[in-house]
C-alpha cells in the first residue's frame, strides 16, 4: 500500500529528526489542553470572571503553581484554558486566510494576462503595508473584540498565499500533462481542480502549518496592545499585556502566558519545518 | 521587596559606571535646585485658552497668573492677579482691582486690558475653557474702567461665575499682537511658547518629552519659601511607563512622580528616603445607565443593579485608597450633602427590585463600555460582571476609544446600556456637576445617561441664578436626593490622588480642585 | 535599465495611491465621533460642532478623502485631533528615533546572524550547530513583546546592567537634534559620553527587534555555506591549499550576499512593522509608539500618516534592493 508506505516514511522522518518530534509534542500537548482544557484546571470558575480581591497578586505556590493575577484568579488555570481560543484563532485565520488566498492564487496563476496583473497587484499593495500596524487600525476602527480581531488578521494574512499558489500555478502550467489535458479538451474549471489544486498542495499545506503559529502570535500582540479578546475571556497577549502595569514585583505573572506563546509558535514552526522536510523535499530552505 | 530595591540602587551604579562622566545635567544651577517631576501625560498644547488636561494645566499655572487662584482642601479661592472684587446686587456686574505690580515675563505690566483681552481671546477661540462662561458673558460687555480696573457684565445671573474665573489665565496681548498670523489670536504661537505673568518661565518646550521652567526672580507676588530657598526651575518630564519613573525616583533622577498605581503606591511607601503623598480627591467614577431605551430604561432594573454591585471592591481595588460616594457630588463641593439610603451590596433588595422589574429571572446580557487602556475602568467591570451574577444577569465588558464611547452615547438608542464614567469638576461650584444632570447636557460625555426627571431639571435650572446663598444650597440638596432616588448610575467611588516624592521636597499642597496628578509648583522647593 | 526604472516608479507612485484609500477606508469605518476628542473633555455641543467644522469633518467622506489626498500632495499628514498637532511634525519628530532602532536591529541582525550562519556551517552538525538552529527557530518563535519584558527584568531590574527603557537618562539633556538619531547626533557632537548612554539604551529594543531577522539571515547564510563548502569549485580551490576559513569567509560569503540581501528587503519593512510591539514595550518615542498610542485613543491621522510613511518606506527599500540585485547579478536585469 502505498499510503501506509507514505505514513511510515513520514514516521521515521519525525522520529530521526529531534526538531520534527519536539514540534509534534508541542503541538500534540497545546491540542491536548485546548480540548480538555476547562477539564483539568484547578480553578474552573476563575475562567468566567470569579473576581477574589483577597486572593490577588499571590506568589507562586503549591494552590497557585504561577500565582495568582489582579484580580485573584489562578493564572494557571486561566492560561491552560487559552490555549482553546488561541488554537482556534490561529487555525481559523490561516484558514480563512487561504480559502481566499489560494483560489485567487491559482486563477492569476493559470488565467494570466489583465486578471493576473488586477490579482496581484492588490496582493503587493496588501503585501507592502505594515501587517501589524494595519491590523492594529482595523481592530481600532472596528472596536476590540477576538472577531474583528482575527478579520483583521485575515485581511494582512490572504496575500501570501496567493503569492505562493499563483507560482505553484504558473509552474505547473507549463508541465506537459496539464497540457494534454488541455489538448483532451478538459474545461479550465476542472484542470484548475483536478490538476493545479493537488499539486500546489503541499508547499500550501507548510506554509500553513507554520502560519498557524504566527497567527496565534499575531493575536497574542493584538491583545498585548489592548486590542484583543473582550475580559473575562482568558487571552495569552492580553495577560501579557495587564502583567505589565505589575513589573517588576509582580514578576510570575507575565512569565507562564508568555511561555505558551512560545512554546505554540514553536511547536507549529518546527512542525512545518518537519512538514516540509517530507512533502516538498526540494523546496530550498531559509 | 528588598531585592528590586537593591537591584534597582545596583543597577544605578552600573549606569553611570557605565556612561563615564555623565553630570545631572538638569540637576543644579550654582547653587539653586531644580525639581524634577515625571508623570505620563504629554502637553501638546500650552495655550491657555485652547485646551485643558492635569499636566497641561499644572504648566500653564506656572507659567501663567489668573485673577484669582484656588488653594488648599477644601478649596479656597484667593486673589491674585486682582486683590478684590464686587459683585452687583442684582448678580450681574463683576468689578475686579488689580493688585497693579504684576509684570508679563517680558516687563509689560499687567493691567486691566490684557484682562480684558484675555477672556475676550477665550470666548472668541471657543474651545477649551470657553464652555463655562460663553452662555453667560459676551466679549464686548467686559469693560476696562482704568487700567487696575476692569468689569464683566453677565447676561444673566450666573452664580458659578467667580468658581470659573480662576481657570481664565491672563496672557499678554502685545506679545500675542505680534505673534499673530492670518487672524489666529497668537494660536500658533503660543502652542509652544507662552506670554504669561507666572512664577516660571518657559526655557524649553517639548511635547512629549520635557518641559522646563525656570523660575521668575523677581516674581511679582514674590516667593512663599524665601529668595534664598528658591528653586532655579522646574522640569516636567513625560514618561509613559510607570517603572521608569518608579526607579527615577529611587536613582533621585526624579523629585516627584505620580500616575502610579496603587499597588506601586504600597511598594513604593516602604522605600527610605521616599514619601508618599495620598489625598481625598473630588473625580467622581460612576457607571451611567442608559436610561432612555434599552433594559435599563426601567428604574427597577437600575435599582437591583446598584443594590447587586459590590461597592467593597471599588475600596480593594485601591487598597483602600478611594471613597464611595455618598451623593451624586463629590464632598468637597459646596452644598454636598450625605444622601440617606444610599444604594450598598443587599442581594436581598437587589432580587426584590429585579422581581418588580420586567425581567424578573434576569437571563439577559447587558454592554458594560469603558475607556480603552483604563485599567481600573476594565477591573471595575469584572467586578460588575460578578455582582450580577446571582441575578443571572451577563455582563458583555467592553472597551473603546474615548471618540466612539462619546460617539454612542451621543443618542439614547446607541446608547450601550452602561458606561464607566470619570468626572472631575472643573470647579467648586454645585452647578458644576448638578447641571450634569440637565436635559442640556444630554449627549455630553457626562449626560449620556440621558437623565429624564424634568421637576429636578427645573431646579437645577432656577438654582443656577439664586443669590440667596442659604436657599440655593438647600435646593441643591434636595436635587441630590431627587437624582439619587432616580438612579441613572451606579455611584461608585472617588480616587485618592496619589503622588511619590522624595522626603528633601518641600512646600507640596493639595487641593482636590485639581485634577489628578496636577500640583503648583510655586510654593514647592528643595530642602538642601 | 530606464525602463525598468520608469516602471518600477510608476508601480510604486499606484500602490501608494492604494495605500492611501485603504488606510483612508479604514480610519472612516469606525462609528466614532473624532470631533468630541479634538473639542476637548468638558466641550459643550456649539464647540463640538465648530471643532468638526475646522477639522473639516463636516464635509461628506468624498470631500474629505479628495482634500486629504490634495493635502499628502502638499506633504501636510493633516493634523492630530487628540493634540491639534500636526501630524507630519509629530513624524518628522518620531521617525529617526524609529529610524535609528532599525538600522541598529539589522547591524545586529547582519552581522550575528552571518557570523553564525557561518560558525554553524563550519561545525555543521555539531553541537554549536544544533544550538544556533533552536536559537534559530526561537527568533521567528519568540513573542517580542514577551522575550522584551523578560529582558527588563534580566538586564534591567535583576542584573542592573542597562536601562529599562525610554531612549536617554531622564537626568540627560539630548541637546537639540541635528539628525534626529540620537547616536549620530553625539557622533557628530563629539558627545562620547551620551553616545554611550545612548547605547545603553538602545541596545535592548534592538536586540528583540533584530530576532526575527537575524535567525533568516543566519539559516540563508548557514544554508549557502553548506553548499559552498561542498561545491566543486571549493573542493578544488582547497586542493591548490586555500584555507577553509578563507574559504567560508570569502568565497561563500560572496554566494550568500544576494539571499541575504533579499531578506534585508524583505524583513525591513516587517522590521518598521514590528517596531509598533517592541517600542510599546520598551517606551521607544517612534512612530511605532505614536501609531499604537494614537490608535487607541480613536485618533487615526496619527496611525494613517504612520502607515504611509513604513509603507513608503517598504517600497523604497524594496526599490533599492532590487536595484542593487541587478547590480549584483545582470541576468535579473530584465525579468
Amino acid at each position: 500500500m502505498v499510503a501506509s508506505r507514505s505514513v511510515r516514511l513520514a514516521a521515521w522522518h519525525f522520529r530521526r529528526s529531534f526538531a520534527s518530534s519536539l514540534g509534534l509534542g508541542l503541538v500534540a500537548v497545546i491540542v491536548l489542553l485546548a480540548l480538555a482544557g476547562p477539564w483539568i484546571v484547578p480553578y474552573p470558575d476563575d475562567v468566567a470572571g470569579k473576581v477574589n480581591l483577597a486572593d490577588k497578586l499571590l506568589p507562586p505556590s503549591k494552590a497557585h503553581w504561577f500565582g495568582t493575577d489582579e484580580v485573584g484568579n489562578d493564572i494557571l488555570t486561566r492560561v491552560i484554558v487559552g490555549a482553546r481560543l488561541s488554537l482556534l484563532v490561529g487555525i481559523g485565520i490561516t484558514l480563512a486566510a487561504a480559502a481566499i488566498g489560494v483560489p485567487l492564487g491559482i486563477l492569476a496563476g493559470t488565467a494570466g494576462g489583465k486578471v493576473r496583473e488586477a490579482i496581484m497587484r492588490v496582493t503587493d499593495l496588501f503585501l507592502s503595508v505594515p501587517g501589524l500596524v494595519l491590523a492594529i487600525a482595523l481592530v481600532a476602527a472596528l472596536g476590540p473584540g477576538i472577531v474583528n480581531a482575527m478579520i483583521a488578521l485575515v485581511l494582512v494574512w490572504w496575500p501570501g498565499y496567493v503569492r505562493l499558489a499563483e507560482s505553484k500555478a504558473l509552474s505547473i502550467r507549463g508541465e506537459p500533462f496539464i497540457e494534454a489535458a488541455r489538448v483532451a479538451g478538459a474545461p479550465g474549471l476542472r484542470i484548475l481542480w483536478r490538476h493545479v489544486l493537488p499539486n500546489s498542495l503541499s508547499p500550501i499545506i507548510v506554509k500553513m502549518s507554520m502560519d498557524i503559529g504566527q497567527a496565534i502570535l499575531a493575536v497574542a500582540s493584538l491583545g498585548f496592545i489592548g486590542l484583543g479578546a473582550k475580559p473575562p475571556t482568558p487571552e495569552w497577549g492580553a495577560m501579557i499585556s495587564i502583567a505589565r502595569g505589575y513589573l517588576p514585583d509582580w514578576w510570575w505573572y507575565a512569565i507562564c502566558p508568555g511561555a505558551f506563546i512560545y512554546a505554540s509558535v514553536l511547536g507549529f514552526n518546527l512542525l512545518g519545518d518537519g512538514l516540509r522536510d517530507i512533502l516538498d523535499p526540494r523546496s530550498h530552505r531559509g | 521587596m528588598t531585592t528590586n530595591r537593591r537591584a534597582f540602587l545596583h543597577g544605578a551604579a552600573a549606569l553611570s559606571a557605565l556612561a563615564p562622566g555623565l553630570s545631572w545635567a538638569f540637576d543644579k544651577d550654582g547653587n539653586r535646585k531644580i525639581m524634577v517631576f515625571s508623570g505620563n501625560q504629554a502637553v501638546p498644547v500650552l495655550d491657555p485658552h485652547i485646551r485643558y488636561d492635569w499636566s497641561t494645566r499644572m504648566m500653564q499655572q506656572s507659567v501663567y497668573d489668573a485673577l484669582l487662584k484656588y488653594v488648599g482642601a477644601p478649596p479656597k479661592i484667593v486673589p491674585w492677579l486682582a486683590e478684590k472684587w464686587e459683585e452687583s446686587a442684582d448678580g450681574l456686574t463683576y468689578t475686579f482691582h488689580l493688585a497693579g505690580n504684576a509684570k508679563f515675563h517680558n516687563g509689560d505690566p499687567v493691567d486691566a486690558e490684557a484682562v480684558r483681552y484675555s477672556f475676550e481671546r477665550g470666548l472668541k477661540l471657543n474651545a477649551g475653557i470657553a464652555w463655562m462662561l460663553k452662555d453667560f458673558l459676551k466679549p464686548e460687555n467686559i469693560k476696562v474702567v482704568d487700567p487696575k480696573t476692569v468689569t464683566f457684565t453677565l447676561d444673566k445671573p450666573f452664580q458659578p461665575f467667580i468658581a470659573y474665573v480662576p481657570w481664565w489665565y491672563i496672557v499678554n496681548p502685545k506679545q500675542v499682537a505680534a505673534n499673530t498670523v492670518d487672524n489666529d489670536y497668537g494660536k500658533k504661537w503660543l502652542t509652544e511658547n507662552e506670554a504669561g505673568s507666572g512664577p516660571f518661565k518657559l526655557k524649553r518646550f517639548d511635547a512629549n518629552a520635557l518641559i522646563h521652567l525656570d523660575a521668575v526672580p523677581d516674581y511679582w507676588k514674590g516667593w512663599p519659601m524665601g529668595e534664598q530657598n528658591r528653586l532655579s526651575g522646574v522640569i516636567y518630564r513625560i514618561v509613559r511607563e510607570a517603572a521608569p519613573r518608579r526607579a527615577g525616583l529611587q536613582r533621585r533622577e526624579m523629585d516627584v512622580i505620580t500616575n502610579m498605581s496603587p499597588d506601586d503606591m504600597a511598594q513604593l511607601a516602604k522605600l527610605p528616603g521616599v514619601r508618599n503623598e495620598d489625598h481625598p480627591g473630588s473625580t467622581t467614577f460612576g457607571i451611567k445607565f442608559n436610561c432612555q431605551s434599552g433594559p435599563t430604561a426601567d428604574i427597577n432594573l437600575r435599582k437591583a443593579i446598584a443594590y447587586a454591585f459590590d461597592y467593597e471592591a471599588l475600596i480593594a481595588i485601591h487598597n483602600g485608597g478611594a471613597r464611595l460616594m455618598d451623593s451624586p457630588f463629590p464632598p468637597d463641593m459646596a452644598g454636598h450633602i450625605a444622601v440617606p439610603d444610599m444604594p450598598r451590596k443587599n442581594l436581598d433588595k437587589a432580587k426584590e427590585y429585579l422581581a418588580k422589574s420586567k425581567v424578573p429571572n434576569g437571563d439577559i446580557e447587558l454592554e458594560y463600555v469603558h475607556v480603552q487602556g483604563l485599567e481600573d475602568a476594565r477591573r471595575i467591570g469584572l467586578v460588575l460582571l460578578d455582582s450580577l451574577r446571582p441575578l443571572n444577569i451577563k455582563v458583555n465588558i467592553v472597551g473603546q476609544p474615548w471618540t466612539t464611547m462619546v460617539a454612542r452615547g451621543a443618542k439614547p438608542d446607541t446608547c450601550p446600556n452602561m458606561i464607566s464614567v470619570y468626572v472631575t469638576p472643573v470647579a467648586t461650584d454645585p452647578d458644576t456637576v448638578a447641571y450634569q444632570y440637565h436635559r442640556d447636557s444630554w449627549g455630553l460625555y457626562y449626560g449620556m445617561s440621558h437623565y429624564e426627571n424634568a421637576e429636578v431639571w427645573k431646579m437645577i435650572g432656577e438654582a443656577r441664578g439664586m443669590t440667596d446663598k442659604d436657599k440655593r444650597m438647600a435646593l441643591y440638596g434636595e436635587i441630590q436626593k431627587r437624582i439619587v432616588a432616580d438612579q441613572p448610575e451606579v455611584f461608585g467611588m472617588i480616587p485618592n490622588r496619589t503622588w511619590s516624592m522624595r522626603d528633601y521636597v518641600k512646600g507640596f499642597s493639595f487641593s482636590p480642585i485639581w485634577f489628578t496628578g496636577e500640583v503648583d509648583f510655586y510654593p514647592m522647593w528643595i530642602e538642601a | 535599465m530606464f525602463a525598468y526604472l520608469l516602471r518600477r516608479f510608476a508601480l510604486a507612485g499606484l500602490m501608494l495611491f492604494g495605500l492611501i484609500c485603504l488606510t483612508f477606508v479604514i480610519a472612516n469605518v469606525a462609528p466614532s465621533d473624532p470631533a468630541v476628542l479634538a473639542a476637548g473633555p468638558d466641550a459643550g455641543k456649539a464647540q463640538i460642532e465648530q471643532a468638526r467644522r475646522e477639522y473639516g469633518l463636516d464635509k461628506p467622506l468624498p470631500v474629505q478623502f479628495l482634500r486629504y489626498v490634495g493635502d499628502l500632495a502638499r506633504g501636510d499628514f493633516g493634523r492630530s485631533i487628540a493634540t491639534g498637532r500636526p501630524v507630519g511634525s509629530d513624524l518628522a519628530r518620531y521617525f529617526p528615533a524609529t529610524l535609528e532602532l532599525c538600522i541598529v536591529a539589522m547591524t545586529i541582525g547582519l552581522v550575528v546572524g552571518i557570523s553564525l550562519g557561518m560558525l554553524s556551517a563550519l561545525f555543521k552538525d555539531q553541537w554549536l550547530d544544533h544550538l544556533t538552529r533552536i536559537f534559530a527557530v526561537s527568533g521567528i518563535a519568540l513573542p517580542p513583546f514577551w522575550f522584551g519584558l523578560l529582558l527588563q527584568l534580566g538586564f534591567a531590574v535583576w542584573l542592573g546592567w542597562l536601562p529599562t527603557s525610554g531612549r536617554i537618562g531622564v537626568s540627560t539633556d539630548p541637546g537639540d537634534p541635528i539628525t534626529g538619531m540620537l547616536l549620530v547626533d553625539a557622533l557628530l557632537r563629539g558627545d562620547g559620553a551620551l553616545f554611550w548612554q545612548g547605547l545603553s539604551y538602545i541596545v535592548l529594543p534592538a536586540l528583540v527587534l533584530s530576532l526575527p531577522c537575524l535567525a533568516s539571515i543566519l539559516r540563508v547564510n548557514r544554508s549557502e555555506m553548506v553548499e559552498a563548502l561542498r561545491a566543486d569549485y571549493i573542493t578544488s580551490a582547497r586542493a591548490h591549499g586555500v584555507s577553509r576559513w578563507r574559504l567560508v569567509t570569502v568565497h561563500a560569503l560572496k554566494n550568500a550576499m544576494i539571499p541575504t540581501l533579499a531578506i534585508i528587503g524583505l524583513r525591513w519593512g516587517w522590521m518598521m512593522s514590528s517596531t509598533v510591539l517592541v517600542e510599546t514595550v520598551f517606551d521607544w518615542p517612534g512612530i511605532g509608539l505614536y501609531a499604537v498610542s494614537s490608535a487607541i485613543a480613536g485618533d487615526f491621522k496619527p496611525v494613517m500618516g504612520v502607515t504611509l510613511i513604513v509603507g513608503l518606506n517598504f517600497m523604497l527599500v524594496n526599490l533599492v534592493v532590487d536595484l542593487l540585485y541587478g547590480v549584483l547579478d545582470p541576468r535579473l536585469r530584465d525579468a
